[in-house]
């Protein structure tokens, strides 16, 4: 059963990695790059670490792909690009991209990972808060020092100031 | 009132219906029983208490109560009644169905109009599904240009995250469709899910309103959700558990929003934003850009999204209720089962009828329900309630109040749970 599922999720992840590269809509394209990132929200469910999921499908899917599709939708790409069909460079960059998949598989399948066997129980999400609470504090600190710092960043980048009517000049 | 079928006459409309009655009738009698027999004749049918199981046999089976109540009994015990009926799509539709007219008849009554009024004689009752047989009948328009893949399905994934939504709101002690461990991240993954849905919608109409008003759903969805998820924060610090049924059970003794009212009311407004109710309804500002996003649908697909929108308040309502007014916990009001009839049965007259399997719901069960049920309604009505009072605020305003004004709030709520877990008032030591 996770067999099939895993070969299933493979073949959508790669799938629409696939699509998201050579597909001439940009639209579809982004659509395509959501399901390689709901696909590897799988993987995550597969693994036994729902949190990790849950948070790629939060984020990834929920937020970083609707910025795409936001961008995407704001470009007249008539305007700004040259469109260059070829066949051949279509198959050559799918042939490329299998090559280095293929390539980083055969050096992972042949580090030794296969041998490794673990009846560990997954990690709760709790013990990962406690770790970062006592012993990971510095690393905790370090993201919410950039985190707000970002967050304040883009709010100063994002205020701007109304000009009332009575400072209009006539 | 205009006649809508002039040449209708009643005794043209009885005969048609016993034309087709007839027809029905002898078709059943020359082929369809015929046709059973001929196939039971090769199917060797199970012998059941030294009785052969023949289709009459079965039939007086089903009438009888006594038989018939175990194997409904088994019925309730499976997922698909779960999904289906119980805490699932058809309780929540039913609910969503009454907000509607609920909503429809009080804005009348605000406002001083009498609402749907002829259809079912009674203060117009039937008027919802008046209005659903209309939507099913109407043509289908598909925009000459729209990307029609897209158009299609987006409806349809509309209802399927606001039904995915449904199935994570624990409605009574164990009666959950998904009972997952991580559902309060669940549902902060399918909220991110509208956006998407709504604005490839509107993008693939290819037209100017839905346009705008996918553009507005999106900003206004997008800078919402951090307030929403930020308040809900408190009450997951306060009960260390990001379960729905845990954090419902968490509150028998008070419910949250005693501690945390900041973080309700911040909840609340994101929850009004998110479900593009007045007065953050931009996405579909009917006064300037005709009916938003959804301008270009039509027919059943209108249909579906209305559907998708009032599941979704449901669940929002329900989402509420779970997290800050304590879910099912209540008074035990419901009367217990009477134990007579389970020992001796029913007695009427010379008649004494002994069901086996007849204790449907346990007691606890249908309280919780009815608890639930009276807050969920209670918040879907202040839900509804402003759309009769205020205006709607220009979207400057609710992109200020978002990100500068509910994301302070929120951050002010989980530095009082946080105070109210140190100084020991809650948690291990405190009230509970």
């Amino acid at each position: 059963m996770a067999d099939a599922i895993f070969l299933a999720l493979s073949v959508i992840t790669i799938g629409s990695a696939i699509a998201a590269l050579e597909l001439r809509s940009l639209i579809y394209g982004s659509i395509a790059l959501m399901g390689t990132l709901g696909g590897i929200a799988g993987f995550f469910f597969l693994l036994d670490s729902p949190f990790v999921a849950l948070f790629q499908l939060a984020v990834y899917v929920g937020s970083i792909a609707v910025l795409i599709l936001f961008t995407v939708m704001l470009v007249k790409r008539e305007l700004i690009f040259k469109k260059i069909e070829d066949k051949r460079r279509k198959f050559a960059g799918i042939g490329l991209m299998l090559v280095t998949m293929i390539a980083l598989g055969s050096v992972f399948l042949d580090s030794g990972i296969k041998t490794i066997t673990t009846d560990e129980p997954p990690v709760d999400f709790r013990d990962i808060g406690t770790d970062f609470v006592t012993y990971y504090w510095p690393a905790l600190i370090l993201m919410g020092l950039i985190l707000a710092g970002s967050v304040t960043g883009a709010l100063v980048l994002a205020k701007r100031e109304d000009v009332e009517n009575d400072q209009r000049t006539s | 009132m205009s006649v809508i079928a002039p040449n209708f006459k009643l005794s043209e409309f009885i005969k048609s219906l016993l034309d087709n009655a007839f027809w029905g009738v002898l078709l059943m009698v020359l082929v369809g029983i015929p046709a059973v027999m001929m196939v039971l004749f090769f199917i060797e049918m199970p012998v059941i208490n030294g009785e052969l199981l023949t289709p009459f046999l079965a039939l007086t089976w089903l009438a009888d109560p006594s038989r018939i109540l175990p194997v409904v009994h088994a019925f309730m015990a499976t997922d698909m009644f779960r999904v289906m009926a119980f805490p699932g799509f058809g309780f929540a539709a039913l609910l969503a169905a009454g907000t509607i007219f609920v909503e429809r008849k009080m804005l009348a009554k605000l406002q001083l109009r009498v609402g749907p009024f002829y259809c079912g004689k009674i203060e117009g009752i039937l008027q919802l599904m008046g209005d659903g047989l209309k939507l099913i009948s109407k043509e289908i328009i598909i925009p000459a240009k729209a990307d029609k893949p897209l158009f299609w399905a987006a409806p349809v994934i509309f209802v399927g995250a606001a039904a995915a939504f449904v199935a994570l709101i624990p409605v009574a002690p164990g009666w959950v469709v998904a009972d997952v461990d991580l559902g309060l991240l669940g549902v902060f993954a399918v909220i991110g899910f509208f956006p998407i849905i709504t604005i490839l919608s509107a993008w693939s109409a290819n037209s100017k309103f839905p346009f705008i008003g996918g553009i507005r759903a999106l900003f206004q969805m997008v800078s919402f959700e951090i307030p929403l998820i930020l308040s809900l924060l408190g009450v997951v610090i306060l009960t260390g558990t990001l379960n729905l049924s845990e954090i419902a059970a968490s509150q028998s003794s008070f419910p949250w929003i005693v501690f945390l009212p900041i973080g309700a009311i911040v909840f609340f407004i994101t929850m009004l934003a998110e479900l593009e109710r007045i007065p953050f309804d931009l996405p579909e500002a009917e006064s300037e850009i005709v009916a938003g996003w959804l301008t270009e649908l039509s027919g059943m697909m209108y249909g579906l999204v209305q559907l998708g929108t009032y599941l979704k308040l449901y669940a929002f309502a329900a989402l509420f209720v779970v997290l800050f007014l304590g879910g099912w916990n209540g008074p035990m009001i419901v009367p217990p089962f009477p134990a007579e009839i389970l020992t001796d049965g029913i007695v009427m007259g010379p008649i004494t009828a002994k069901i086996p399997g007849l204790p449907l719901f346990t007691q606890e069960m249908l309280n919780g329900t009815l608890w639930f049920v009276l807050k969920t309604v209670g918040v879907i009505f202040f839900i509804l309630l402003p759309r009769g009072v205020f205006p709607r605020i220009r979207i400057d305003m609710l992109l200020n109040l978002g990100w500068t004004k509910l994301i302070g709030l929120a951050f002010v709520n989980i530095f009082i749970a946080l105070g109210l877990l140190y100084a020991g008032v809650l948690g291990p030591g405190g009230l509970q």
